[in-house]
């Protein structure tokens, strides 16, 4: 018997704005044929809050509570790259205490974040027991959030010119006990996620993006890290204390969502190796300096959020008001990245691809 | 896939992960930024929570006599992000542990924390002023030999009238 081959129908399929991969609006319009997709058409804005206007609202002590806002998964990013660069305009030195207490904030928001994400791989290809099960590990971490700065996402532990909160040898001795639990859990999940067939099976060579097409697009973070581009602002322009401290650049050779989703596991690890350092050694001295006057002029700040390169802007006339505030966040060049990895991917695959660039829409149009 | 049969198998000897909220309670950190209350006896009206309020849910009126002032913090515009216990001078602020925030609609504008502060009349020249509160005062005239009980019941500039008599008494007892 003779089989005809089947002709393939082009269509366009509308995904979202719902709920397509994490619970933000996000809307791709997808050109298909049969089952693969051609061409993909990204629309956003549909939660966009106007808060850079919002921003030159405010004074600069209401704007690290707005900024703290802008995102849940980098809540604690976006509030310290706001305070560094104020803090570089007005020339504040912060104290070696505080800028440990700084990093140790950030990479416990790091671990946590990375958690997230991977869990929510676990989820859209099925494997509930896998996602209640990372959950549950980043349960430890919001735990520790919670029992250290007072809640589970917004931690409020930058002011301009420090932080607001301190460690007591009680806290140190829980964080620690902490840590010791996620790093024994998360190092059984590196394997499981590593080596797990059902894993590998929907990940490995799905949405792959190459080194150059990287470069091309500006891409940063786990994205980059994951097809082996070597970028991380901790290394790359050492702020706060990270110059000091003994941790590596994780990359990982694969270019696809399974590399991206093992460069944030392997990542934690590092966190957990930083906030062990921290904690081993907080310099002494002050929490936060006395405010000099904000004066006129222009200044940027940049560093590693979960996602990548988080960079500030911030223009002042010498009011305690900002003139404009204005921030790019990583999801903004990763996102635009889909395109490359989306072609000729299947639609099953679609919500998988979104997720490995861990996008953050309310970052990108607060 | 045995790797993960292997927690599997772990986590159901272990039990439930969640907290049986309502049934049992739900511990809470010490820490835990929950509703903000406000000491009135250290309040000095000085504005500041007002200032770096960004619910904007700090509301401080004189009342039409101008013999005090109403403190209002309404819970509902409240972010619980912790700016105005920083940033008060002194501490007259502080947060609770207490998240229990649910309400009916009808209950919405009952949902705050208000208090009428009077001012007290200043001992010399009788202008309405808030006492200084006495743990700062102690900081403040440390290393002075002033009557902290006497000082604190001044206004701003009768106080400094005070600090310019006793300085002339002290030059006087010592010429050189």
């Amino acid at each position: 018997m003779e089989t005809k081959p089947q002709e393939t129908k082009s269509f366009s399929l509308p995904l979202g704005p719902i709920h397509v991969a994490l619970e933000e609006p996000m809307y791709f319009k997808l050109e298909l044929e049969g089952e693969r997709v051609k061409h993909v058409d990204i629309t956003s804005g549909h939660v966009h809050r106007g808060m850079e206007l919002l921003a030159t609202k405010r004074n600069f002590f209401q704007n690290v509570v707005l900024t703290e806002r802008v995102c849940s998964l980098c809540s604690n990013s976006h509030p310290l790259t706001y305070c560094l660069a104020v803090e570089n305009l007005a020339g504040i030195k912060v104290s070696p205490k505080a800028q440990a207490l700084r990093v140790l904030a950030e990479e416990i928001k790091r671990t946590a974040s990375h958690l997230f994400n991977v869990a929510i791989l676990a989820h859209i290809i099925g494997y509930k027991s896998l996602f209640m099960h990372v959950m549950e590990v980043r349960e430890i971490m919001q735990d520790v959030k919670e029992t250290v700065y007072g809640n589970r996402m917004d931690l409020a532990a930058n002011c301009i010119g420090g932080v607001k909160y301190s460690v007591n040898l009680e806290l140190i001795e829980f964080i620690e006990k902490s840590l010791a639990r996620t790093e024994k859990h998360i190092k059984e999940i590196v394997d499981i996620y590593a080596g797990d067939k059902m894993i590998l099976t929907r990940t490995k060579n799905v949405g792959r993006i190459s080194a150059e097409d990287v470069a091309k697009y500006g891409l940063v973070g786990p994205v980059a890290r994951g097809s082996n581009v070597q970028i991380d602002t901790r290394k790359d322009a050492p702020y706060l204390i990270y110059g000091q401290l003994d941790f590596d650049m994780i990359t990982e050779t694969g270019c696809d969502v399974h590399s991206r989703a093992m460069v944030r596991l392997r990542e934690t690890l590092e966190s957990i190796k930083i906030i062990k350092q921290i904690l081993r050694n907080i310099p002494e001295g002050e929490l936060s300096t006395l405010l000099p006057h904000i004066p006129a002029g222009e200044a940027m700040a940049r560093s590693e959020a979960p996602r990548g390169e988080l960079f500030y802007y911030v223009r002042t006339d010498g009011t305690d008001m900002p003139l404009r505030l204005k921030w790019r966040v990583p999801s903004y060049m990763n996102w635009d990245a889909l395109e490359v990895m989306m072609k000729d991917c299947e639609v099953a695959d679609v919500s998988l691809i979104v997720n490995s660039i861990d996008p953050c829409v309310s970052c990108t149009e607060r | 896939m045995f790797k993960f049969l292997k927690v599997l198998a772990r986590n159901i000897l272990q039990g439930p992960a969640t907290e049986a909220f309502p049934l049992q309670p739900a511990p809470t950190p010490e820490r835990f930024r929950g509703r903000i209350t406000i000491n009135p006896d250290l309040c000095v009206g000085c504005g500041i929570c007002k200032h770096v309020c960004s619910g904007d849910a700090i509301r401080i009126i004189p009342n039409e006599e101008k013999t005090g002032y109403h403190y209002t913090v309404w819970y509902n515009s409240c972010c619980l992000c912790g700016s105005c216990r920083y940033y008060c001078p002194t501490k007259a602020i502080s947060m609770t542990n207490n998240w229990h925030n649910s309400h009916k609609q009808e209950d919405k504008f009952k949902m705050a924390e208000h208090h009428f502060i009077p001012y007290l009349k200043c001992d010399g020249c009788g202008a309405p002023i808030r006492l200084l509160p006495p743990h700062l005062a102690t900081r403040i005239y440390a290393h002075s030999p002033v009557d902290i009980e006497k000082i604190i019941r001044l206004c701003p500039s009768c106080r400094q009238i005070a600090t310019a008599e006793r300085q002339g008494e002290l030059n006087e007892s010592n010429p050189e």
